[in-house]
């Protein structure tokens, strides 16, 4: 390939290069270019790795990339974006590199600030003698709607107030790392930054050996083992839960991510309760008591009787289980006060007050309006900073005085003097740059990293990489997971040889399990049950629809008429129709029904409806819900995708049967992988009791058809008994045969008689209730005995003879009792979660 | 004056309530000028936990967990409380209201520390440029803050009027402010934000006052509500209270049981339930003093 005379090497290279188009800003720092075309040296291995790919390989990886993100579900929820539920996360090829001089300073900096945050907690939520002498002024603790009254002098196990610290650095032109804003109550970032390095070391799995990159899944051990450590009185193995706020938060993916990565149980507020000044989860066993919470609901929602009353987040008493000191609660409730950019002034000398040392890194200039000098020197400067909220509890977006017009100026003046504490100028801080791949080369973005301290026994250890997010543009100055950005690994790079420590395996350790982690939440059990129900829905609609559409789609004509008016009469029947199919009507309307029926996901009970459904329930249950698993549902909903097109019917019968296939794949997968738990029963008794009832709401509306002969073998068909039927009577359908093999026959996995006797086998192996009450059999035994003790030719019999109703109240009741049985089962097991302040 | 308190919480509930968790702020403060003799909550359903501590600002807290089933929840809180007079500054001797506003300001030690917690807005209570109008007409320059501060309770007391059907627990304080109307929480409130807003410190104060029965009828039993009033600082004298809704400075008819930066800090009875629906909630207040003789039946 190569020409036979090289006059220009250098030349030749910069037309190949990637980085032909690589223009970082004048005047920003570079974190990968030193000057005209070098790269740094700690970059070298791997820019030398990228050109050796070319873009082809680069591209394809890149996709490979966004493959594995799909596959594995990451996800970000921006909650202004209408489609924002469930936006796929984005990484880029291209890793952030720091060299291991240069991050041990940062390093040093960054347990050094956590400890100090540690400090400043202790003081406020204690003995206050910062206040008292002088060191901090008396607004921005007694103004700060962060700091809570009610946590003052709650017990602390270990004295560790902040478990968890997130950092936001960014570097200045001069190569300088600097402090832009703390998260200290529940940070964010450190399961993605997880997730970001699995992807990428599957990506670039070369480069991430030949780097030497340090890895992350040490600092996850030691900080879960520091936990265990924490807790008073615990026996073997603590109990430790992820509290999140629910599916809606932005960050659920990490919250499910990290749950199951540490072996934590993850929770919700209805999940946890207090009684005696102990927390507990209540399980479908009962109360089981909870050591640890390590919580990702802010402060004031952990409480709604001690904080903020309207909160459906939290848990009531929680405080006064605090105050008992019998829990740890990480970070302690309160902490947010440390996330208020007033405090950063102060911790210069608040360092060497408390630690006798300087602070290591500095935090970005920041001027607190408080202060009179301050606050003049802001409304002064006001084009050249960014005026923030200077206490934490305040949601407001950073203002740039730079880009307002004056009356916007005058309003801001206004407010900074009539409420001076209330804000912060900090001096902008000129992002620094770093290579981005976007399928034709690398281009220039701005950059900053989320870095994360935490607990480690001793003292604070920091996560060696953290979540490097990216702008949207080369010139957007802000770069916000909530406003799209991207995101990179972060490599902190190591002088010598990396040892692999997975979380999975602690090296030299004995595995610890989870004590709790098998047993199942009562909201869980609810969720489980639902995701069975709806699953089954789903395919008995898919059947049922399939049916149809194929009758529809057969250019054969006629032969099928009588079995098409048949089914559009029992799919009114049932409700997946307008009343209107009842009578005769044009098969171009039933056309337009059915799709409607299949594509519209604006309407109840739609094949679509119900995928959303699912994936929403299967995004609750996420965390007990296996790779593969959430790999199927992932794949069912990107099948469910495609439009009718030009030939409607010819591509709603593939769609229909695609996923009728992948439903059955999902099936296989509960059958052969879900361990027989709890929540397993609680899923399939959901399937039994809905295919009982579709079978028994089927069974009925065929009955009820004109001319009802023309349904039986569409039932048939649709309850997938077809070929047992010919291979065991040789003949066109029956009424009587029809029956006993839907109703009675115990071998047939789609008979009503299966479907109870699974019932009733999950009921026997079911947990005590609450009350300590073993499951009752009794409703569903009696079921099991009224089938079996009927005599279905004699009811068939007499239908056939204009005898009706006794056939038909027969099948009704079954579905009857289904149904209220489903109800006793939701009282009987799944608390009331319902909560109110009064 | 000797009292004894009888202070009754009553929810019923449409729905059973399976769990539920209270704080209560029943038990009256110990003063200089006030002494709690005894004091007792009496609780049905008997609750499975009970636990008292003091919260920040000192007022006692009893935590109480009710863990059986129930429709029906109260709350029977008894206090013997003795009270004395306060010791009251003449108020045209106390400083200037200049002056107390710029020694709490950046002053960092012992009472005045502590006073500087009531300086900013509360959770219930943001101070606007039209309080400080509004202040501004009782704090003319160079006036004695207690004098100042008598002259907005008269102001207050005589422009707003007392309404119950004009407010909840949760009406706003802008609302409060723009109709002129409302109870005793209201008027309290009015005149912290309107301090407040001159850079001064004041705080709101729950309790009990005794009531006279109309000329010529017997005591009604029940008849009495809690009360709610407000104090102010002033450096070495300290904490002073004026109660807004009956013009008065607090004496030895107002028994002090709980006080924060707002209601929200003090609220008598606080809890949340699961389950039970809707609920109504009745509350009746009795303040008799025992040199009376007990009502006849």
């Amino acid at each position: 390939m190569n020409p036979p005379t090289r006059t220009n090497p250098a030349t030749e290279f910069q037309a190949a290069s990637l980085f032909a188009s690589y223009f970082p800003a004048a005047g920003s720092y570079d974190e990968m270019r030193l000057s005209g075309v070098d790269p740094r040296s700690h970059w070298a291995t791997l820019v030398q790795a990228l050109e050796r790919m070319g873009p082809d390989e680069l591209t394809t990886r890149s996709e490979n990339g966004r493959r594995i993100i799909c596959e594995h579900g990451v996800t970000y929820n921006v909650y202004a974006d209408p489609q924002g539920m469930d936006r796929p996360w984005e990484l880029d090829l291209v890793p952030l590199l720091i060299p291991p001089d240069e991050w041990r300073m940062v390093e040093r900096g960054l347990a050094q600030r956590a400890q100090l945050f540690n400090m400043i907690l202790a003081d406020v939520y204690g003995p206050q003698r910062l206040l008292r002498d002088g060191l901090l002024p008396p607004s921005l603790v007694f103004a700060n709607p962060a700091f809570l009254r009610p946590c003052h002098g709650v017990l602390t196990p270990g004295g560790v107030h902040l478990h968890l610290l997130g950092v936001d650095l960014a570097r200045s032109p001069d190569g300088q790392w600097w402090v832009l804003a703390d998260r200290a109550q529940a940070p964010s970032g450190a399961g993605y930054a997880l997730e970001n390095r699995i992807v990428l070391s599957r990506l670039l799995p070369d480069e991430f050996r030949d780097c030497q990159v340090e890895r992350l899944a040490f600092f996850f051990s030691v900080f879960r083992d520091a936990l265990h450590h924490l807790v008073p009185a615990a026996g073997p193995i603590p109990n430790v839960v992820l509290l999140t706020p629910g599916p809606y938060n932005e960050t659920y993916f990490e919250h499910v991510y990290l749950a199951r990565y540490l072996g934590f149980t993850l929770v919700e507020g209805g999940d946890l309760t207090v009684r005696n000044r102990q927390v507990f989860i209540k399980t479908l066993e009962g109360l089981q008591r909870v050591d640890v919470i390590l919580r990702r609901v802010d402060d004031t929602f952990c409480d709604p009787l001690e904080l903020r009353q309207d909160s459906f987040l939290g848990v009531p008493g929680l405080l006064e289980a605090a105050r008992a000191g019998q829990v740890v609660i990480a970070n302690s409730l309160g902490s947010g006060i440390m996330e208020s950019p007033a405090f950063m002034p102060f911790l210069p000398g608040l360092c060497r007050h408390l630690l006798g040392e300087d602070l290591l890194l500095p935090s970005v200039a920041t001027w607190w309006c408080g202060q009179a000098k301050e606050q003049n020197y802001v409304v002064d400067h006001l084009d050249e900073i960014v005026v923030k909220p200077a206490l934490g509890g305040q949601r407001h977006v950073p203002l740039f005085g730079g880009l307002m017009d004056s009356t916007q100026r005058t309003d801001l003046i206004a407010a900074i003097r009539a409420r001076p504490h209330l804000y912060a100028g900090q001096e902008q801080v000129r992002l620094s740059s770093a290579p981005v791949w976007n399928e034709t080369g690398m281009s220039a973005r701005k950059i900053a990293l989320r870095a994360f301290v935490a607990t480690d026994g001793c003292g604070y250890s920091v996560l060696p990489g953290g979540l490097t997010r990216v702008s949207t543009s080369p010139d957007d100055p802000i770069v916000s997971m909530q406003r799209g950005g991207g995101s990179k690994d972060t490599w902190v790079l190591s002088d010598g040889p990396v040892s692999a420590i997975s979380l999975l395996t602690p090296a030299g350790q004995p595995t610890t399990a989870n004590r709790i982690g098998a047993e199942l939440p009562s909201r869980v059990a609810d969720n489980f049950f639902w995701f069975g129900r709806y699953f089954e829905r789903l395919e008995g609609l898919l059947r049922i629809l399939r049916s149809v559409v194929s009758r529809m789609a057969d250019e054969s004509g006629g032969e099928g008429a009588p079995e098409l008016a048949a089914m559009a009469q029992v799919m009114a029947g049932m409700n997946l129709l307008p009343a209107r199919f009842l009578g005769r009507v044009p098969l171009k309307d039933l056309e337009a029904e059915i799709l409607q029926r299949i594509y519209n996901q604006n309407r109840i009970g739609t094949v679509r409806e119900l995928l959303l459904r699912l994936r929403h329930i299967a995004g609750i249950v996420r965390d007990r819900l296996s790779g593969d698993t959430w790999r199927i549902l992932s794949e069912l909903q990107g099948d469910s995708r495609t439009r009718p097109g030009r030939i409607p019917l010819a591509n709603a019968l593939t769609l229909l049967n695609t996923l009728i296939v992948d439903l059955s794949a999902f099936s296989g997968m509960e059958m052969e992988n879900m361990t027989r738990e709890h929540g397993w029963r609680f899923l399939d008794v959901g399937r039994r009791l809905e295919r009982g009832l579709g079978l028994s709401r089927l069974v009925e509306c065929a009955l009820a058809s004109e001319p009802w002969i023309g349904a039986l073998a569409p039932i048939l068909e649709i309850a997938d008994s077809t070929l047992t039927y010919r291979r065991r009577y040789f003949a066109q359908p029956q009424l009587a045969s029809v029956l006993e093999l839907l109703t009675q026959d115990g071998r047939n996995p789609r008979a009503l008689r299966f479907q109870l006797a699974a019932i009733s086998e999950h009921i026997a192996n079911f947990p005590r209730d609450a009350r300590g009450v073993s499951p009752d059999n009794h409703r569903v035994e009696e079921l099991l005995r009224r089938l079996d003790e009927s005599i279905v030719h004699e009811l068939a019999g007499a239908f056939e003879n204009g005898r009706r109703e006794p056939l038909a109240n027969w099948i009704k009741f079954f579905g009857t009792e289904l149904e209220n049985y489903s109800v006793e089962l939701g009282h009987r097991y799944f608390t009331h979660t319902e909560m109110r302040a009064s | 004056m000797h009292y004894e308190i009888t202070h009754a919480t009553t929810y019923e509930y449409s729905y059973p309530v399976s769990l539920s968790h209270h704080a209560l702020r029943l038990h009256p403060r110990g003063l200089a000028w006030q002494h709690c003799v005894d004091h007792r909550v009496h609780i049905d359903p008997v609750p499975s936990m009970r636990r008292a501590h003091e919260d920040y600002h000192g007022n006692h807290v009893l935590f109480v967990t009710m863990e059986v089933e129930h429709r029906q929840l109260t709350f029977k809180s008894v206090s013997v409380v003795e009270v004395t007079h306060p010791m009251l500054p003449e108020p045209r001797e106390t400083p200037s209201w200049e002056s107390v506003r710029d020694f709490c300001r950046g002053h960092q030690s012992g009472a005045t520390l502590e006073a500087s917690e009531f300086l900013f807005d509360s959770p219930l209570l943001q101070s606007k440029a039209l309080h400080a109008q509004y202040a501004l007409g009782s704090f003319k320059p160079g006036r004695p803050i207690f004098e100042a501060v008598l002259d907005l309770t008269r102001r207050i007391h005589s422009e707003f009027v007392f309404d119950p059907a004009a407010t909840t627990v949760a009406t706003p304080l802008d609302e409060v402010f723009k109709h002129k109307r409302g109870v005793c929480q209201d008027f309290a409130h009015v005149q912290i934000a309107c301090i407040r807003s001159l850079g001064l410190p004041a705080r709101y104060v729950s309790g009990y006052l005794e009531t006279d029965p109309p000329p010529g009828r017997a005591r009604m039993v029940g008849s009495d509500a809690s009360h709610a009033w407000l104090s102010f600082y002033c450096p070495g004298i300290g904490w002073i209270g004026v109660d807004p809704t009956n013009n008065v400075v607090p004496t030895s008819r107002h028994v002090t049981v709980a006080w924060g930066r707002d209601f929200s800090d003090v609220s008598p009875v606080r809890g949340v339930v699961l389950g039970g629906g809707k609920h109504t909630l009745r509350v009746a207040v009795d303040v008799i003093s025992r040199e009376v003789p007990a009502p006849t039946a």
